[in-house]
C-alpha cells in the first residue's frame, strides 16, 4: 500500500512577515541603487524647478478656480514624469535584472514565489513614487505658490489609474527585454514616445493632429490632461480615462502573456 | 509559529516514506532554434531517508537538469518526481518546506547583506535555524554586513548554501558543493553535510570532487550522456568499473565514463 508510506507534508506559504522582508529587502535594494533611486527624484523635480523659474506662475488661467498654468501643466507634468520614471524607467531594468541574475530562479525552490519580488517591487515603486509627489508637491506649493487641485479625490484617482497603467506599460517592457540592459533601452524608448506626444517637449497642439490625438490617451498625455482637470476643478476628461484603463489591461494582459520567470 | 510563514494542512508525518528522493524514467529535451538537446534521457533514481547520494557526471552529463526535475525548478517531458512521496511541481507548497536547494550558481540579491539574504531567506520557513548562528558556522561571521556583491565567489558559495539549509530542511540538494571554496572552507563544509547526517537530513550532492564523495557518500550514482550509467557505493562502483578493490573512486568514475587512458 503505497499511499500509506506518503508523509503528511504541512504546506508552506509566505505570511505577512515574509512578505514584510521581502519588502524591506526590495526597499533597501532601490535604495542602495543610487542611479534608481535619484534619478525617478531628482529629473521631474529638475523639470519642476526649471519650468517653475521659466512659467510666469502668476497669471491665472480664466475659469479655472484662479489656477494657474503652472498649476495645470508643469505641475500634472511631474507628477507624471515621478510616475513614469519609476514605473517605465526603474521597475522593468530591476525585474530584468532580476530574471537575468537568477534571483527569480532561486526563489522558485523556496517557500517565497518569485511572484513575491514582482509584488514587493511594485509596492515598493508606489511609495518611491508617493515620496517623489510629496515632494514636488512640498517645493511647488512652497517654492513656487501652487495651488492644490480643485477636486482632491479626482486627483488622487487619476494619480492611482496613472500608475496602474505606467505599471502595466513597465511589466510589459520587463515581458518582453530579455536582459537589464534591454530592459532599460525599452523602458526609455516607451517613456519618451509617450512623453514626446504627450506635451512634455511642447503643447501637443503642435503636433500632427493624429500624434496629438494618440498622445492624448496614452498613459502618459492622458494623466497630464486627467490631472489638469482635476486641478482645475473641471470634468476628468472621459477619453483619458478609457485610455489609461485600456493600457492597464492590454499592456497587463501582454505582461501576463509574455512574462518568464527565467 | 514562530516564522514569518503560515503551515497548514499537518504537523507530523503520520507515517514517513522511506524514499525521500524518487525519480522514475525522466526525460528532458531542450529545443533551440531548431535543434534539439536530449539533457536527460529515461532517468530514474532515489535517495532513502538519511541517505548521503552523490550524482557524478562530467560537464554536459544532466546533472543540474536532474536536480531542476528534481527540485521542481522545470517540468519533465516525461517521467515523475516524488520528494518525500509529493510531486515538487503539484505539492509546491508541501515539498518547498522541505527541501533545501543550494544551485550550482550563487543567485541572490546582490545589494543586501549576508545577514540581511539569510534572514530573509529564513522568513520564509514556518521554523528554522537562527541566521545569525548559521552564518557564524558557515565562517562569514566577519562578513556579516557586507553585501553579497562585494563577497569572493567561495564567500558567495557559502551564503548560497545557508539560504539553503536556513529553513532546516529534512531534503537538501547541494549542486557542486565546494567550487571556489578554499581548502579551509572546503574542509568545513564536509563536515556541515557530516553534521546533516547526523541530523537524519537527506543529501544528494552534485559533486565532480571524487574524494568528497568517497568520503561522505552513502552510494554514488554515475550520470554520461543524459543516462545512469551506474548506481552503487564507492567501492561498488569500484566493482561495477572491473578495478582492483585497492583503486579509488576517481579512477572507476574515470573507468566507468569512459574518460580513462
Amino acid at each position: 500500500m503505497t499511499d500509506t508510506l506518503i508523509p503528511q507534508l504541512p504546506e508552506v506559504r509566505p505570511g505577512a512577515r515574509a512578505w514584510l522582508a521581502m519588502t524591506v529587502a526590495e526597499a533597501k535594494m532601490v535604495a542602495r541603487d543610487t542611479g534608481g533611486l535619484v534619478i525617478p527624484l531628482g529629473m521631474p523635480l529638475l523639470i519642476l524647478v526649471m519650468n517653475g523659474i521659466a512659467f510666469d506662475t502668476d497669471e491665472v488661467i480664466p475659469g479655472t478656480g484662479g489656477r494657474t498654468a503652472f498649476d495645470l501643466y508643469v505641475l500634472p507634468m511631474t507628477l507624471t514624469l515621478v510616475i513614469a520614471t519609476v514605473g517605465v524607467i526603474n521597475m522593468p531594468s530591476f525585474v530584468a535584472g532580476y530574471r537575468r541574475t537568477g534571483i527569480l530562479r532561486r526563489l522558485g525552490v523556496t517557500p517565497a514565489s518569485p511572484a513575491m519580488v514582482l509584488v514587493a517591487q511594485a509596492a515598493v515603486g508606489i511609495v518611491q513614487i508617493a515620496l517623489g509627489i510629496a515632494i514636488a508637491l512640498t517645493l511647488a506649493l512652497t517654492t513656487f505658490d501652487a495651488n492644490p487641485p480643485a477636486h482632491l479625490w479626482a486627483a488622487l484617482g487619476v494619480l492611482c489609474l496613472a500608475v496602474a497603467s505606467m505599471y502595466a506599460v513597465g511589466m510589459l517592457v520587463a515581458a518582453v527585454a530579455p536582459t537589464p540592459q534591454s530592459a532599460l533601452a525599452l523602458g526609455l524608448i516607451a517613456f519618451f514616445a509617450m512623453a514626446a506626444v504627450g506635451g512634455m517637449f511642447g503643447p501637443r497642439e503642435n503636433l500632427p493632429d493624429v500624434l496629438a490625438e494618440v498622445g492624448g490617451v496614452l498613459p502618459f498625455g492622458a494623466a497630464v490632461d486627467a490631472l489638469g482637470a482635476a486641478w482645475a476643478g473641471q470634468a476628468v476628461p472621459g477619453q483619458t480615462l478609457v485610455g489609461m484603463a485600456t493600457a492597464t489591461v492590454a499592456a497587463g494582459a501582454g505582461a501576463a502573456l509574455w512574462f518568464r520567470w527565467e | 509559529m514562530t516564522g514569518g510563514t503560515r503551515a497548514r494542512g499537518g504537523t507530523a508525518p503520520s507515517v514517513v516514506a522511506m524514499t525521500a528522493i524518487r525519480a522514475t524514467n525522466l526525460h528532458k529535451e531542450y529545443r533551440r532554434r531548431g535543434r534539439t538537446t536530449v539533457a536527460v534521457d529515461d532517468v530514474s533514481l532515489h535517495v532513502e531517508v538519511g541517505e548521503i547520494v552523490g550524482l557524478l557526471g562530467r560537464n554536459g552529463a544532466g546533472k543540474s537538469t536532474t536536480v531542476d526535475l528534481v527540485s521542481g525548478l522545470r517540468a519533465a517531458d516525461d517521467g515523475t518526481v516524488r520528494v518525500l512521496g509529493h510531486d515538487p511541481r503539484v505539492d509546491r507548497a508541501k515539498v518547498r518546506g522541505v527541501l533545501g536547494v543550494q544551485l550550482q550558481q550563487p543567485r541572490l540579491h546582490d545589494a543586501l547583506t549576508v545577514r540581511e539574504l539569510v534572514r530573509l531567506h529564513r522568513s520564509f520557513y514556518p521554523t528554522g535555524r537562527d541566521p545569525d548562528e548559521l552564518v557564524e558556522a558557515m565562517g562569514l561571521a566577519d562578513r556579516r554586513d557586507t553585501r553579497f556583491e562585494k563577497l569572493s565567489g567561495g564567500q558567495m558559495q557559502r551564503v548560497s548554501i545557508a539560504v539553503a539549509l536556513v529553513g532546516n530542511p529534512r531534503v537538501v540538494i547541494l549542486d557542486e558543493l565546494t567550487t571556489g571554496l578554499d581548502p579551509e572552507a572546503r574542509r568545513g563544509m564536509l563536515d556541515l553535510v557530516r553534521g546533516l547526517r547526523e541530523d537524519g537530513t537527506t543529501v544528494l550532492l552534485v559533486s565532480h570532487h571524487m574524494d568528497e564523495v568517497e568520503k561522505l557518500c552513502d552510494r554514488a550514482i554515475v550520470l554520461d550522456a543524459g543516462r545512469v550509467i551506474a548506481d552503487n557505493t564507492p567501492a561498488g562502483l569500484v566493482t561495477d568499473a572491473s578495478l582492483p578493490a585497492d583503486a579509488g573512486l576517481e579512477e572507476a568514475y574515470l573507468t566507468l565514463t569512459g574518460a580513462a587512458r
